[in-house]
């Protein structure tokens, strides 16, 4: 690159006459590539947040114009719904719940695979696929035949003496089966793992081994601090996931976040003001509220973050 | 290096997944035509109806060899839903068909076409009673296609099987619960079913027990016509019988989500349920022969206390490219003889007093059973109530989950009763 600079015979040659080109225009072709992006960003989710912005400060039912109300939205849904303290409770209990499991089961899968010689991309598809079907309404739907009372859980249960009945006609078992539908789901996570795991030099293990070191050991010192920027990745980008979790909830409900809006979780719960009630306004309040909320949580994960994720390249940063 | 790009990625993958918080919704749906007026229809119902929508729509494009007519149908909570969606974005169908309760709403937002105004669509033969429920501000934005009333679907079968008396046109409530007890007392006979499903969850059923006792839901004036005592009263009572075992446990009324095939007659699980008459068809073929309806409880006085309801209603959108065909459609599936043969009753019983009249007595099968179950109240009920007030659209639902409440034990019928008159007031701004 240098070395182009220095030698002004060169100047004809196109890769030289780019770099001379005036930055404007430099600028305007990368405009026009960005183009569809940029519009799509603007048209599709930039203006429709600008409007949800404003419409979570009126009152608005979809047929009348929107009556401006200031922050009551805010106020009600804080201090006088009780059913909105319920879908927060709700959310909540199913990140916990969903969220460590499927980053689990996603890790203790990984490395597994890892280790397999044989047929390693028909496990890897085969344990992804989760992921691509899960979403669907239609896995969510056959999610709901599976666990309602006579499906396949019910029978293969009480075939064995537990009689629980339908689990998602009780309160307490029907958000468990929507925890469930996402652990399933951990092929996502499972392909980032075992990308992550790859990067790790072997060297680390033999040295460890030579020094006698235990699996436990060495999943402890090495792979874990090795992995833990990945780890960190995938913990935040499903958490968010799963602080937006609808469809599976929706679907095992019949859309109505029962039994005893148990498996109400707040988009649930947004999507009743939005659409059943039809509460624009509030639905919009609660929907900023949530992207707050969200922003909050990640906030606090990226500070804590310094303490426990660990750059391999940092030492090398500071000795340049 | 690294850590700032992981970081930047970080933060990318972060952006883009928290804008999917807001503007989760998209879709939409295109058609065309070939220089042939297309016209969208849209209405909610269950797949006989749709068999038979299909069929009349064919006819009529047969007969309208320039018009084409694209359809879509859903369940009825999801239809309101989308079509709400579609008409605030100024998006309705051509033509709709409309519940009782969304006609003012449609009617004074501008979304509806005054249909008055087209010759092409007669109503000399629509039923005048019935006719004005979808006048608005004296226009005419609505046509009713049906009436419909409240009806206990049940299997006849297994009800004398159990040696219970059928039911009769004057028995009250306290009839009703015999039956039902009866129907416990003998449930090896049903294969372990129970009675029906568990009223509490209707407030269709409620305004019946309510008019029995003389109140209604709403006031003349678009007040509540009735107080948390009345509603802890009648949950009360389907509370009893639901310890009882009588009727349907929690755990089957939860899973009702307004098909037949998801209520606890449509699962095998009960002998009877709440429905309206057109509807009902739904359980003919889950059912069988055995399939009746029986009316809902009379009043303390022993008169019936249902009442005809129009049980839906057609209407253009008022920004349809072609509002004379709209109306044209219109008329053919209201007054024309062939249309109405081939929809017989279910939407209800025609509102075109000839059809009625002419063409009724001839169908065969469930249309004949709802034909009959509507003919034995002639003369016998009292007024409908007053047209349900701007605000109360959502309240059914919520009138079911504080049931679910309820029924789940996790509230007593009084503060569930209080909670839900709470809502009530504040939707409809008291």
């Amino acid at each position: 690159m240098t070395a182009t600079a220095t030698r002004p015979q060169d100047a004809a040659s196109p890769a030289a006459r780019a770099k001379r080109a005036p930055k404007r225009e430099r600028q305007g072709a990368a405009w026009v590539f960005l183009s569809p992006w940029v519009i799509g960003a603007t048209v599709l989710t930039l203006l429709p947040m600008a409007v949800s912005l404003y419409l979570s400060f009126t009152d608005y039912d979809m047929f009348d114009a929107p009556q401006w109300v200031g922050f009551r939205n805010y106020t009600q849904m804080f201090t006088e719904d009780p059913r909105y303290w319920r879908s927060v409770i709700t959310t909540l209990t199913y990140v916990v719940i969903a969220v460590p499991f499927q980053l689990v089961l996603a890790l203790a899968v990984a490395i597994a695979l890892k280790s397999v010689k044989r047929g390693k991309g028909f496990y890897r598809s085969a344990f992804y696929a989760p992921s691509l079907l899960g979403a669907s309404m239609s896995i969510a739907l056959v999610w709901r035949a599976i666990f309602n009372d006579g499906g396949t859980v019910d029978n293969l249960l009480s075939g064995v003496g537990i009689d629980i009945g339908g689990w998602i006609n009780k309160p307490g078992w029907a958000i468990l089966s929507v925890a469930l539908l996402t652990i399933w789901q951990f092929g996502a996570p499972m392909v980032i793992f075992l990308a992550g795991l790859q990067q790790i030099p072997a060297e680390l293990y033999e040295a460890a081994a030579v020094d006698g070191a235990s699996w436990w050991r060495q999943f402890r010192s090495i792979t874990i601090p090795m992995l833990s920027p990945v780890l960190f990745f995938n913990l935040v980008l499903q958490m968010i996931q799963a602080f937006q979790v609808f469809t599976p909830a929706f679907a095992v409900s019949a859309g109505k976040g029962g039994p005893a809006d148990s498996t109400l979780v707040y988009t649930l719960y947004l999507y009743d003001r939005a659409f059943t009630a039809s509460h624009m306004g509030y639905a919009s309040a609660m929907a900023w509220a949530l992207l707050l909320a969200i922003g909050v949580v990640t906030a606090v994960l990226f500070r804590t973050s310094r303490a426990w994720v660990f750059y391999a390249n940092d030492n090398n940063e500071g000795a340049r | 290096m690294r850590k700032k790009r992981t970081k930047a990625s970080c933060a990318l993958a972060l952006v883009l997944t928290l804008g999917g918080t807001l503007t989760g919704c998209g879709g939409g749906e295109g058609g065309g035509s070939g220089g042939k007026v297309t016209l969208r229809f849209t209405w909610w119902g269950n797949p006989d109806r749709a068999a038979r929508t299909d069929q009349a729509v064919k006819l009529f494009e047969k007969r309208h060899p320039n018009i084409d007519i694209s359809t879509s149908f859903a369940g009825f909570d999801t239809y309101k839903a989308k079509l709400a969606t579609q008409a605030a974005g100024g998006d309705a169908p051509d033509v709709m068909q409309l519940d009782y309760r969304q006609i003012n709403q449609y009617a004074t937002s501008g979304i509806l076409l005054d249909l008055g105004k087209h010759r092409e669509l007669r109503t000399k033969d629509i039923d005048k009673g019935l006719l004005a429920t979808g006048v608005v501000d004296d226009k005419q934005y609505a046509l009713p296609v049906a009436r419909g009333a409240e009806a206990i679907p049940y299997d006849a079968a297994l009800w004398r099987k159990a040696g219970v008396p059928e039911p009769t046109i004057d028995w009250t409530w306290a009839d009703w619960t015999d039956a039902m007890r009866k129907l416990k007392a003998s449930k090896k006979d049903i294969g372990g079913r129970v009675g029906s499903t568990d009223p509490g969850q209707s407030e269709d059923v409620f305004e019946i027990w309510l008019r029995g006792r003389g109140k209604a839901l709403y006031t003349e004036g678009g007040g509540l016509g009735f107080t948390a005592d009345d509603l802890t009263r009648f949950w009360e009572f389907t509370t009893k019988l639901r310890k009882e075992g009588v009727v349907a446990p929690a755990e089957q009324t939860t899973q009702m989500d307004g098909t037949v095939e998801n209520t606890p007659l449509g699962r095998l699980k009960a002998v009877s349920d709440f429905n309206w008459d057109a509807p009902s068809s739904g359980y003919d073929p889950i059912v069988g022969k055995g399939l009746k309806l029986a009316p809902l409880p009379a009043g303390d006085d022993g008169k019936p206390a249902l009442y005809y309801k129009p049980s839906m209603f057609f209407g253009a959108s008022a920004k349809s490219q072609h509002p004379k065909q709209a109306a044209q459609f219109i008329d053919f599936l209201l007054n024309d003889p062939a249309a109405g043969a081939i929809l017989g009753a279910t939407r209800g019983i025609p509102a075109n007093d000839s059809i009625r009249d002419k063409v009724l007595p001839k169908l065969e099968g469930f249309d004949q059973v709802v034909s009959a179950y509507q003919k034995q109240f002639e003369g016998k009920l009292k007024d409908p109530p007053a047209a349900p007030p701007k605000g109360d659209a959502s309240l059914q639902s919520t009138f079911t989950r504080d049931y679910d409440q309820v029924s789940y034990e996790r509230l007593s019928p009084r503060e569930a009763a209080e909670n839900y008159i709470t809502e009530a007031k504040a939707e409809l701004k008291q």
